[in-house]
Protein backbone atom coordinates (compact mmCIF):
# COMPACT_ATOMS: atom_id res chain seq x y z
CA UNK A 1 0.00 0.00 0.00
CA UNK A 2 2.51 2.44 1.59
CA UNK A 3 5.20 1.22 -1.60
CA UNK A 4 1.75 2.30 -4.29
CA UNK A 5 1.73 5.53 -2.37
CA UNK A 6 5.48 5.79 -3.11
CA UNK A 7 5.29 4.78 -6.96
CA UNK A 8 1.90 7.49 -7.41
CA UNK A 9 4.09 10.03 -6.35
CA UNK A 10 6.91 9.55 -8.17
CA UNK A 11 4.59 9.39 -11.44
CA UNK A 12 3.09 12.38 -10.93
CA UNK A 13 6.72 14.02 -9.85
CA UNK A 14 8.27 12.36 -12.97
CA UNK A 15 5.23 13.44 -15.30
CA UNK A 16 4.97 17.21 -14.34
CA UNK A 17 9.13 17.32 -14.77
CA UNK A 18 8.62 16.10 -18.01
CA UNK A 19 6.59 19.42 -18.68
CA UNK A 20 9.00 21.47 -17.16
CA UNK A 21 11.36 19.56 -19.42
CA UNK A 22 9.95 21.24 -22.41
CA UNK A 23 9.97 24.54 -21.48
CA UNK A 24 13.37 24.20 -20.13
CA UNK A 25 15.04 21.56 -21.75
CA UNK A 26 17.02 18.77 -19.19
CA UNK A 27 20.05 20.78 -18.73
CA UNK A 28 18.31 23.54 -17.18
CA UNK A 29 15.27 21.85 -15.75
CA UNK A 30 15.68 24.07 -11.94
CA UNK A 31 13.88 20.96 -10.47
CA UNK A 32 17.12 19.00 -11.37
CA UNK A 33 19.29 21.03 -9.34
CA UNK A 34 16.41 21.07 -6.03
CA UNK A 35 19.38 20.16 -3.92
CA UNK A 36 21.56 23.07 -5.20
CA UNK A 37 19.13 25.82 -4.76
CA UNK A 38 19.29 26.14 -0.89
CA UNK A 39 22.92 26.36 -1.17
CA UNK A 40 23.43 28.82 -3.87
CA UNK A 41 20.40 31.02 -1.85
CA UNK A 42 22.82 30.28 1.10
CA UNK A 43 25.50 32.46 -0.29
CA UNK A 44 23.51 35.07 -0.24
CA UNK A 45 22.23 35.36 3.12
CA UNK A 46 25.60 34.88 4.06
CA UNK A 47 26.85 37.97 2.13
CA UNK A 48 23.94 40.21 2.62
CA UNK A 49 23.87 39.13 6.12
CA UNK A 50 27.72 40.20 6.51
CA UNK A 51 27.07 44.00 4.90
CA UNK A 52 23.68 44.55 7.67
CA UNK A 53 25.87 43.20 10.73
CA UNK A 54 28.27 45.97 9.68
CA UNK A 55 25.26 48.61 10.48
CA UNK A 56 23.67 46.18 13.04
CA UNK A 57 24.00 47.14 17.10
CA UNK A 58 22.47 44.03 19.34
CA UNK A 59 20.76 46.44 22.08
CA UNK A 60 17.22 47.08 22.95
CA UNK A 61 17.84 50.35 22.78
CA UNK A 62 19.38 50.70 19.17
CA UNK A 63 18.87 47.47 17.15
CA UNK A 64 15.82 48.54 15.65
CA UNK A 65 17.00 52.08 14.83
CA UNK A 66 20.16 50.39 13.62
CA UNK A 67 17.95 48.36 10.93
CA UNK A 68 15.73 51.37 10.03
CA UNK A 69 18.80 53.23 9.18
CA UNK A 70 19.98 50.33 7.27
CA UNK A 71 16.75 49.81 5.24
CA UNK A 72 14.99 53.33 5.29
CA UNK A 73 13.79 54.58 1.75
CA UNK A 74 13.10 58.56 1.07
CA UNK A 75 9.53 58.99 0.83
CA UNK A 76 7.71 58.53 -2.23
CA UNK A 77 7.90 61.99 -3.66
CA UNK A 78 6.30 62.32 -6.82
CA UNK A 79 5.77 58.45 -7.60
CA UNK A 80 8.94 57.74 -7.23
CA UNK A 81 11.94 55.64 -4.97
CA UNK A 82 15.26 56.32 -5.26
CA UNK A 83 16.93 53.95 -3.26
CA UNK A 84 20.40 55.05 -3.69
CA UNK A 85 19.57 58.37 -1.93
CA UNK A 86 21.82 58.49 0.79
CA UNK A 87 19.54 61.09 3.00
CA UNK A 88 17.25 58.10 4.72
CA UNK A 89 20.18 55.88 5.58
CA UNK A 90 22.35 53.24 3.46
CA UNK A 91 22.40 53.38 0.23
CA UNK A 92 20.69 49.99 -1.40
CA UNK A 93 20.29 49.53 1.76
CA UNK A 94 16.62 48.15 1.76
CA UNK A 95 18.17 46.37 -1.22
CA UNK A 96 20.78 44.73 0.94
CA UNK A 97 18.05 43.85 3.35
CA UNK A 98 15.29 42.51 0.41
CA UNK A 99 18.21 39.85 -0.10
CA UNK A 100 18.26 38.81 3.07
CA UNK A 101 15.00 38.91 3.71
CA UNK A 102 13.60 37.39 0.62
CA UNK A 103 16.37 35.32 0.51
CA UNK A 104 15.59 33.66 3.96
CA UNK A 105 11.99 32.77 2.49
CA UNK A 106 13.64 31.35 -0.85
CA UNK A 107 16.14 29.12 1.13
CA UNK A 108 13.03 27.47 3.12
CA UNK A 109 10.57 27.13 0.11
CA UNK A 110 13.75 25.47 -1.72
CA UNK A 111 15.22 23.65 0.98
CA UNK A 112 11.18 22.09 1.60
CA UNK A 113 10.75 21.92 -2.13
CA UNK A 114 14.22 19.95 -2.40
CA UNK A 115 12.74 17.31 0.68
CA UNK A 116 9.42 17.12 -1.05
CA UNK A 117 11.04 16.14 -4.66
CA UNK A 118 13.67 13.40 -2.59
CA UNK A 119 10.76 12.35 -0.60
CA UNK A 120 8.30 12.15 -4.10
CA UNK A 121 11.05 10.31 -6.13
CA UNK A 122 12.14 7.60 -3.54
CA UNK A 123 15.35 8.77 -2.82
CA UNK A 124 14.75 8.86 0.61
CA UNK A 125 15.05 5.43 1.90
CA UNK A 126 17.81 2.70 2.73
CA UNK A 127 21.04 3.77 2.16
CA UNK A 128 20.40 7.05 1.68
CA UNK A 129 19.06 7.29 5.26
CA UNK A 130 22.10 9.55 6.35
CA UNK A 131 21.42 12.27 3.76
CA UNK A 132 18.05 12.44 4.32
CA UNK A 133 17.96 12.37 8.53
CA UNK A 134 21.09 15.07 8.39
CA UNK A 135 18.74 17.37 5.72
CA UNK A 136 16.17 17.55 8.71
CA UNK A 137 18.20 18.35 11.08
CA UNK A 138 19.04 21.02 8.56
CA UNK A 139 15.38 21.84 7.84
CA UNK A 140 14.77 22.41 11.86
CA UNK A 141 18.11 24.54 11.58
CA UNK A 142 17.06 26.90 8.62
CA UNK A 143 14.02 27.29 10.67
CA UNK A 144 15.31 28.13 13.92
CA UNK A 145 18.32 30.30 11.98
CA UNK A 146 15.31 32.61 9.99
CA UNK A 147 13.24 33.11 13.22
CA UNK A 148 16.03 34.16 14.99
CA UNK A 149 16.71 36.88 12.34
CA UNK A 150 12.84 38.10 12.90
CA UNK A 151 13.71 38.62 16.66
CA UNK A 152 16.73 40.75 16.03
CA UNK A 153 14.74 43.30 14.51
CA UNK A 154 13.55 44.38 17.69
CA UNK A 155 10.16 45.35 16.91
CA UNK A 156 6.98 44.73 17.86
CA UNK A 157 6.59 41.20 16.43
CA UNK A 158 9.83 40.36 17.82
CA UNK A 159 8.81 41.01 21.27
CA UNK A 160 5.69 38.75 20.55
CA UNK A 161 8.07 35.56 19.10
CA UNK A 162 10.38 35.84 22.17
CA UNK A 163 7.26 36.02 24.84
CA UNK A 164 6.14 32.69 22.80
CA UNK A 165 8.68 31.37 22.65
CA UNK A 166 10.28 31.28 26.05
CA UNK A 167 6.31 30.02 27.09
CA UNK A 168 7.14 27.20 24.16
CA UNK A 169 10.92 26.38 25.68
CA UNK A 170 9.13 26.22 28.98
CA UNK A 171 6.77 23.88 28.52
CA UNK A 172 9.73 20.91 28.06
CA UNK A 173 9.62 19.00 31.25
CA UNK A 174 12.32 19.54 33.99
CA UNK A 175 14.92 21.79 31.87
CA UNK A 176 12.00 23.84 30.51
CA UNK A 177 12.51 26.43 32.40
CA UNK A 178 16.53 26.51 32.81
CA UNK A 179 16.09 26.56 28.61
CA UNK A 180 13.64 29.73 28.89
CA UNK A 181 16.36 31.55 30.49
CA UNK A 182 19.38 30.32 28.18
CA UNK A 183 17.11 31.20 25.27
CA UNK A 184 17.02 35.09 26.95
CA UNK A 185 20.46 35.19 28.45
CA UNK A 186 18.94 35.97 32.02
CA UNK A 187 15.97 35.96 34.11
CA UNK A 188 14.49 39.11 32.11
CA UNK A 189 15.15 40.79 28.45
CA UNK A 190 18.14 43.14 28.55
CA UNK A 191 20.57 43.55 26.29
CA UNK A 192 22.28 40.66 26.77
CA UNK A 193 19.20 39.06 25.46
CA UNK A 194 19.69 40.24 21.76
CA UNK A 195 23.24 39.71 21.54
CA UNK A 196 21.97 35.71 22.37
CA UNK A 197 19.71 36.02 19.50
CA UNK A 198 22.68 36.90 17.44
CA UNK A 199 24.44 34.51 17.98
CA UNK A 200 21.68 31.87 18.00
CA UNK A 201 21.51 33.61 14.19
CA UNK A 202 25.12 33.62 13.05
CA UNK A 203 25.77 30.98 15.44
CA UNK A 204 23.13 28.75 13.76
CA UNK A 205 23.92 29.75 9.97
CA UNK A 206 27.58 28.40 10.57
CA UNK A 207 26.35 25.22 12.07
CA UNK A 208 24.52 25.20 8.52
CA UNK A 209 27.93 24.15 7.01
CA UNK A 210 28.77 21.72 9.51
CA UNK A 211 25.56 20.19 8.82
CA UNK A 212 25.52 20.46 5.02
CA UNK A 213 29.28 18.61 5.38
CA UNK A 214 27.65 15.50 7.29
CA UNK A 215 24.64 16.17 4.81
CA UNK A 216 26.91 16.05 1.75
CA UNK A 217 29.70 12.92 3.70
CA UNK A 218 28.17 10.03 1.58
CA UNK A 219 27.57 11.72 -1.91
CA UNK A 220 30.34 11.79 -4.53
CA UNK A 221 30.18 14.40 -7.09
CA UNK A 222 27.39 16.29 -4.66
CA UNK A 223 25.02 18.69 -7.21
CA UNK A 224 26.23 22.17 -5.60
CA UNK A 225 25.66 24.75 -8.30
CA UNK A 226 22.61 25.32 -10.80
CA UNK A 227 22.58 25.50 -13.82
CA UNK A 228 23.36 29.26 -15.28
CA UNK A 229 19.66 29.50 -16.17
CA UNK A 230 18.47 28.59 -13.04
CA UNK A 231 20.73 30.62 -11.22
CA UNK A 232 19.43 33.93 -12.93
CA UNK A 233 15.76 33.00 -12.40
CA UNK A 234 16.53 32.26 -8.93
CA UNK A 235 18.22 35.66 -8.61
CA UNK A 236 16.22 37.19 -10.86
CA UNK A 237 13.40 36.43 -7.95
CA UNK A 238 15.22 37.41 -5.27
CA UNK A 239 16.16 41.04 -6.80
CA UNK A 240 12.46 41.85 -8.19
CA UNK A 241 10.96 40.97 -4.48
CA UNK A 242 13.37 43.24 -2.96
CA UNK A 243 12.97 45.85 -5.24
CA UNK A 244 9.12 45.66 -5.76
CA UNK A 245 8.42 45.00 -1.92
CA UNK A 246 10.70 46.81 0.45
CA UNK A 247 11.58 44.95 3.47
CA UNK A 248 11.42 47.63 5.65
CA UNK A 249 10.67 49.20 9.01
CA UNK A 250 7.21 51.10 9.46
CA UNK A 251 7.63 53.83 11.35
CA UNK A 252 5.51 55.80 12.61
CA UNK A 253 5.88 58.91 9.56
CA UNK A 254 5.34 56.37 7.54
CA UNK A 255 1.97 55.22 8.72
CA UNK A 256 0.92 58.62 8.97
CA UNK A 257 1.34 59.72 5.24
CA UNK A 258 0.12 55.82 4.05
CA UNK A 259 -2.14 54.76 6.19
CA UNK A 260 -2.51 51.74 4.60
CA UNK A 261 0.48 51.09 4.49
CA UNK A 262 0.80 48.45 7.52
CA UNK A 263 -2.24 46.03 6.20
CA UNK A 264 -0.46 46.01 2.35
CA UNK A 265 3.46 44.98 3.78
CA UNK A 266 2.88 43.98 7.42
CA UNK A 267 4.36 40.40 6.36
CA UNK A 268 7.52 41.77 4.63
CA UNK A 269 8.15 44.71 6.71
CA UNK A 270 9.16 45.14 10.04
CA UNK A 271 6.48 46.33 12.83
CA UNK A 272 6.98 49.70 15.06
CA UNK A 273 9.93 49.33 17.62
CA UNK A 274 8.84 46.87 20.82
CA UNK A 275 7.78 47.96 23.84
CA UNK A 276 8.41 45.57 26.50
CA UNK A 277 5.60 44.76 28.75
CA UNK A 278 3.21 45.17 25.66
CA UNK A 279 1.89 42.25 23.76
CA UNK A 280 0.12 43.94 20.30
CA UNK A 281 -2.59 41.57 18.88
CA UNK A 282 -3.01 40.55 15.49
CA UNK A 283 0.67 40.13 15.01
CA UNK A 284 1.52 39.30 11.10
CA UNK A 285 3.36 35.71 10.68
CA UNK A 286 5.72 35.04 7.47
CA UNK A 287 4.38 32.00 6.25
CA UNK A 288 7.72 29.82 6.13
CA UNK A 289 9.25 30.77 9.43
CA UNK A 290 6.42 31.56 11.66
CA UNK A 291 4.11 28.28 11.33
CA UNK A 292 5.25 27.21 14.61
CA UNK A 293 3.71 30.14 16.53
CA UNK A 294 0.15 29.80 14.67
CA UNK A 295 0.12 26.17 15.71
CA UNK A 296 0.71 27.82 18.86
CA UNK A 297 -1.91 30.47 18.70
CA UNK A 298 -4.38 27.43 17.56
CA UNK A 299 -3.59 24.60 19.18
CA UNK A 300 -1.84 26.31 22.60
CA UNK A 301 2.12 25.18 23.51
CA UNK A 302 1.01 21.57 24.30
CA UNK A 303 -0.35 20.50 20.65
CA UNK A 304 1.76 22.66 18.95
CA UNK A 305 4.37 20.29 20.67
CA UNK A 306 2.51 17.10 19.73
CA UNK A 307 1.95 18.01 15.84
CA UNK A 308 5.80 18.78 15.71
CA UNK A 309 7.30 16.51 17.57
CA UNK A 310 5.03 13.90 15.70
CA UNK A 311 5.95 15.18 12.29
CA UNK A 312 9.98 15.38 13.71
CA UNK A 313 9.73 11.64 14.56
CA UNK A 314 7.88 10.67 10.91
CA UNK A 315 10.37 12.29 9.15
CA UNK A 316 13.25 10.72 11.12
CA UNK A 317 12.19 7.34 10.87
CA UNK A 318 10.47 7.47 6.88
CA UNK A 319 13.88 5.97 5.16
CA UNK A 320 13.94 2.64 7.12
CA UNK A 321 10.29 2.14 5.90
CA UNK A 322 9.58 0.21 4.08
CA UNK A 323 12.29 -2.28 3.96
CA UNK A 324 13.86 -3.50 0.31
CA UNK A 325 15.35 -6.84 0.19
CA UNK A 326 19.01 -6.48 -0.17
CA UNK A 327 20.36 -9.38 -2.14
CA UNK A 328 22.50 -8.12 -5.10
CA UNK A 329 25.07 -5.88 -2.91
CA UNK A 330 28.48 -5.83 -4.85
CA UNK A 331 31.00 -7.95 -4.42
CA UNK A 332 34.70 -7.57 -4.93
CA UNK A 333 37.04 -10.54 -6.65
CA UNK A 334 39.69 -10.17 -4.57
CA UNK A 335 42.17 -12.26 -7.34
CA UNK A 336 41.24 -10.12 -10.10
CA UNK A 337 40.90 -6.54 -8.34
CA UNK A 338 44.49 -4.52 -9.43
CA UNK A 339 43.79 -1.67 -6.87
CA UNK A 340 43.12 0.68 -9.62
CA UNK A 341 40.60 2.57 -7.74
CA UNK A 342 38.22 3.27 -10.73
CA UNK A 343 35.08 1.92 -9.01
CA UNK A 344 35.38 3.97 -5.41
CA UNK A 345 36.05 7.23 -7.92
CA UNK A 346 32.81 6.08 -9.19
CA UNK A 347 30.62 5.07 -6.56
CA UNK A 348 27.56 7.65 -5.99
CA UNK A 349 27.49 6.73 -2.45
CA UNK A 350 30.83 6.43 -0.94
CA UNK A 351 30.39 2.97 -0.24
CA UNK A 352 33.83 1.76 -1.60
CA UNK A 353 37.24 1.97 -0.12
CA UNK A 354 40.62 0.99 -0.94
CA UNK A 355 42.32 -0.66 1.92
CA UNK A 356 46.03 -1.65 1.93
CA UNK A 357 46.71 -5.73 0.90
CA UNK A 358 48.70 -8.21 2.95
CA UNK A 359 53.05 -6.64 2.47
CA UNK A 360 53.86 -8.85 -0.82
CA UNK A 361 50.63 -9.09 -2.73
CA UNK A 362 51.11 -8.58 -6.16
CA UNK A 363 49.28 -5.44 -6.06
CA UNK A 364 49.14 -2.57 -3.27
CA UNK A 365 45.25 -2.10 -3.00
CA UNK A 366 41.95 -3.40 -2.66
CA UNK A 367 38.66 -1.87 -2.92
CA UNK A 368 36.62 -3.06 -0.05
CA UNK A 369 32.57 -2.54 -0.44
CA UNK A 370 30.87 -0.69 2.79
CA UNK A 371 27.22 -3.40 2.60
CA UNK A 372 25.09 -0.86 4.40
CA UNK A 373 26.03 2.07 1.88
CA UNK A 374 25.77 -0.39 -1.26
CA UNK A 375 22.68 0.62 -3.65
CA UNK A 376 23.36 -1.95 -5.82
CA UNK A 377 23.09 0.13 -8.98
CA UNK A 378 26.60 -1.65 -10.41
CA UNK A 379 27.74 1.80 -11.48
CA UNK A 380 31.03 0.22 -9.84
CA UNK A 381 30.50 -3.11 -12.14
CA UNK A 382 31.04 -1.00 -15.14
CA UNK A 383 33.78 1.35 -14.24
CA UNK A 384 35.61 -1.92 -13.62
CA UNK A 385 37.73 -2.69 -16.74
CA UNK A 386 38.59 -6.28 -14.77
CA UNK A 387 35.55 -7.76 -13.95
CA UNK A 388 37.01 -7.20 -10.29
CA UNK A 389 33.97 -6.18 -8.97
CA UNK A 390 30.07 -7.53 -9.83
CA UNK A 391 26.34 -7.72 -8.37
CA UNK A 392 25.59 -11.50 -7.59
CA UNK A 393 22.64 -11.36 -9.58
CA UNK A 394 23.79 -10.25 -12.63
CA UNK A 395 27.51 -10.26 -13.55
CA UNK A 396 29.59 -9.07 -16.49
CA UNK A 397 30.04 -12.42 -17.67
CA UNK A 398 26.31 -12.78 -18.08
CA UNK A 399 25.23 -9.33 -19.79
CA UNK A 400 27.98 -10.92 -22.36
CA UNK A 401 26.03 -14.04 -23.16
CA UNK A 402 23.01 -11.90 -23.29
CA UNK A 403 24.36 -9.53 -25.60
CA UNK A 404 25.57 -13.12 -27.86
CA UNK A 405 21.92 -14.23 -27.10
CA UNK A 406 20.41 -11.57 -28.68
CA UNK A 407 22.40 -11.62 -31.68
CA UNK A 408 22.05 -14.87 -31.99
CA UNK A 409 18.44 -14.53 -32.70
CA UNK A 410 19.14 -12.38 -35.63
CA UNK A 411 16.94 -9.68 -37.47
CA UNK B 1 26.71 -35.66 -27.77
CA UNK B 2 25.57 -32.12 -29.56
CA UNK B 3 25.16 -28.66 -27.26
CA UNK B 4 22.32 -26.58 -27.48
CA UNK B 5 24.08 -23.94 -29.76
CA UNK B 6 25.69 -26.59 -32.41
CA UNK B 7 22.16 -27.22 -32.79
CA UNK B 8 20.53 -23.99 -33.15
CA UNK B 9 20.77 -23.03 -36.92
CA UNK B 10 23.66 -20.18 -37.34
CA UNK B 11 22.68 -16.78 -37.98
CA UNK B 12 23.63 -15.09 -40.73
CA UNK B 13 26.13 -11.85 -40.47
CA UNK B 14 24.12 -9.76 -42.54
CA UNK B 15 20.80 -10.94 -40.41
CA UNK B 16 22.80 -9.78 -37.51
CA UNK B 17 23.91 -6.58 -38.59
CA UNK B 18 20.31 -5.51 -39.19
CA UNK B 19 20.07 -5.81 -35.06
CA UNK B 20 20.70 -3.08 -32.77
CA UNK B 21 21.49 -3.72 -29.22
CA UNK B 22 19.97 -1.61 -26.58
CA UNK B 23 21.40 -1.46 -22.76
CA UNK B 24 18.73 0.41 -20.96
CA UNK B 25 18.08 1.59 -17.11
CA UNK B 26 15.41 -0.17 -15.45
CA UNK B 27 14.12 2.93 -14.23
CA UNK B 28 14.38 5.74 -17.33
CA UNK B 29 11.76 4.52 -20.13
CA UNK B 30 9.36 2.23 -19.46
CA UNK B 31 11.52 -1.03 -21.11
CA UNK B 32 9.52 -3.51 -19.27
CA UNK B 33 6.42 -2.51 -20.53
CA UNK B 34 8.48 -2.26 -24.23
CA UNK B 35 9.82 -5.53 -25.32
CA UNK B 36 8.38 -8.92 -25.50
CA UNK B 37 9.88 -12.25 -24.31
CA UNK B 38 12.52 -12.36 -26.83
CA UNK B 39 13.85 -8.56 -25.04
CA UNK B 40 12.89 -7.45 -28.35
CA UNK B 41 10.97 -3.18 -28.85
CA UNK B 42 7.41 -4.52 -29.90
CA UNK B 43 7.42 -0.56 -32.19
CA UNK B 44 11.03 -2.29 -33.46
CA UNK B 45 11.73 -6.22 -33.38
CA UNK B 46 15.42 -5.50 -34.42
CA UNK B 47 16.30 -3.57 -31.82
CA UNK B 48 16.76 -6.47 -28.65
CA UNK B 49 17.88 -5.10 -24.85
CA UNK B 50 18.88 -5.77 -21.90
CA UNK B 51 18.04 -4.01 -19.21
CA UNK B 52 19.81 -2.99 -16.70
CA UNK B 53 19.56 -1.55 -12.63
CA UNK B 54 21.29 2.01 -13.98
CA UNK B 55 23.08 3.12 -17.34
CA UNK B 56 26.13 3.16 -15.31
CA UNK B 57 26.73 -0.25 -14.87
CA UNK B 58 27.22 -0.44 -18.73
CA UNK B 59 30.78 -1.05 -19.67
CA UNK B 60 31.84 0.50 -22.90
CA UNK B 61 33.83 -2.72 -23.79
CA UNK B 62 29.94 -4.56 -23.76
CA UNK B 63 28.72 -2.36 -26.40
CA UNK B 64 32.23 -3.03 -28.99
CA UNK B 65 31.39 -6.54 -28.04
CA UNK B 66 28.24 -6.32 -29.75
CA UNK B 67 29.27 -4.57 -32.48
CA UNK B 68 32.18 -6.86 -32.79
CA UNK B 69 29.63 -9.83 -32.56
CA UNK B 70 28.06 -8.02 -35.49
CA UNK B 71 25.11 -6.11 -34.69
CA UNK B 72 24.79 -3.07 -36.82
CA UNK B 73 24.55 -0.50 -33.78
CA UNK B 74 23.83 -0.28 -30.30
CA UNK B 75 22.73 2.06 -27.58
CA UNK B 76 22.92 2.89 -24.09
CA UNK B 77 19.77 4.45 -22.73
CA UNK B 78 19.59 6.32 -18.80
CA UNK B 79 17.36 8.35 -17.04
CA UNK B 80 16.81 12.33 -17.57
CA UNK B 81 20.08 14.02 -17.34
CA UNK B 82 20.33 15.42 -13.75
CA UNK B 83 17.55 13.12 -12.42
CA UNK B 84 19.55 9.44 -12.32
CA UNK B 85 18.10 7.58 -9.60
CA UNK B 86 21.66 6.70 -8.27
CA UNK B 87 23.11 10.27 -8.71
CA UNK B 88 25.62 9.58 -11.50
CA UNK B 89 24.85 6.68 -13.74
CA UNK B 90 23.98 8.51 -16.75
CA UNK B 91 26.96 11.08 -16.05
CA UNK B 92 29.40 8.18 -15.96
CA UNK B 93 28.32 6.59 -18.90
CA UNK B 94 28.00 9.42 -20.75
CA UNK B 95 31.71 10.61 -19.73
CA UNK B 96 33.19 7.13 -20.78
CA UNK B 97 31.52 7.08 -23.93
CA UNK B 98 32.76 10.28 -24.69
CA UNK B 99 36.17 9.17 -23.58
CA UNK B 100 36.17 11.76 -20.55
CA UNK B 101 36.37 9.05 -17.86
CA UNK B 102 37.85 5.60 -17.63
CA UNK B 103 37.05 2.99 -18.63
CA UNK B 104 36.70 4.32 -22.22
CA UNK B 105 35.36 3.33 -25.61
CA UNK B 106 38.35 2.35 -27.70
CA UNK B 107 39.34 5.00 -30.06
CA UNK B 108 38.99 2.57 -33.02
CA UNK B 109 34.99 2.39 -32.43
CA UNK B 110 33.09 3.56 -34.89
CA UNK B 111 31.05 6.44 -33.11
CA UNK B 112 28.04 6.61 -35.36
CA UNK B 113 26.81 3.38 -34.58
CA UNK B 114 27.11 4.18 -30.87
CA UNK B 115 24.12 5.69 -29.24
CA UNK B 116 23.27 7.35 -25.80
CA UNK B 117 19.78 8.66 -24.71
CA UNK B 118 18.36 9.90 -21.58
CA UNK B 119 14.66 9.68 -20.36
CA UNK B 120 12.65 9.74 -18.15
CA UNK B 121 10.27 7.20 -17.20
CA UNK B 122 7.50 9.24 -19.15
CA UNK B 123 9.39 9.67 -22.24
CA UNK B 124 8.64 6.26 -24.50
CA UNK B 125 7.87 8.17 -27.59
CA UNK B 126 10.57 10.77 -27.90
CA UNK B 127 12.53 7.83 -27.54
CA UNK B 128 11.08 6.01 -30.12
CA UNK B 129 12.16 9.26 -32.65
CA UNK B 130 15.35 9.97 -31.15
CA UNK B 131 16.00 5.65 -31.80
CA UNK B 132 14.63 5.95 -35.00
CA UNK B 133 16.85 8.76 -35.83
CA UNK B 134 19.56 7.08 -34.71
CA UNK B 135 19.24 4.39 -36.54
CA UNK B 136 18.82 6.20 -39.32
CA UNK B 137 22.10 7.94 -39.52
CA UNK B 138 24.02 4.26 -38.16
CA UNK B 139 22.62 2.72 -41.12
CA UNK B 140 23.61 4.93 -43.67
CA UNK B 141 26.74 5.38 -43.05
Amino acid sequence: MYRKFLSLLKNLTVSFEKMINILTTQEHNPLYFHGAIPLYIFWFLIFSGILLWMYYIPTLERAWSSVNYISALPLIEKGVVNPADPSSGIPYGSIIRGIHRYGAAGMMIATILHMLRVYFTDRHRSWRWLPWISGVALLVLVLFVGITGYLLVWDNRAYALTVWTQAFIAAIPIFGQGLSSFFIGGDGITDYTLIRFFFFHVGGASLIFILMWVHFIRLKYPVVTPSRATNFLVLGFILVAAGAIPAINITQELVEKYPSLRDQIAYVASDAPANIGTLVANVRYDVWYMFPYYLIEKLGITGAWWIMGISTILLIVAPFYPKDRRDNIAEVIEAKCTGCTFCSLDCPFEAITMQDRAPGSKFKLIAVVQEARCSECGICVGACPFQAIELPNMDSKAIDGDVMALLKQGA
Amino acid sequence: MSTSSELTPSVSSESKSKVVVGFVCERSIPIQEMINQQKALHDDPNVKVVVLPCSGMVKPSQMELALAQGAGATFVCGCAMGDCHYRTGNIMIKERLEGERNPKLRKSTDRTKVGMFFFTMKDKHPFLEALAKFKALAFKS
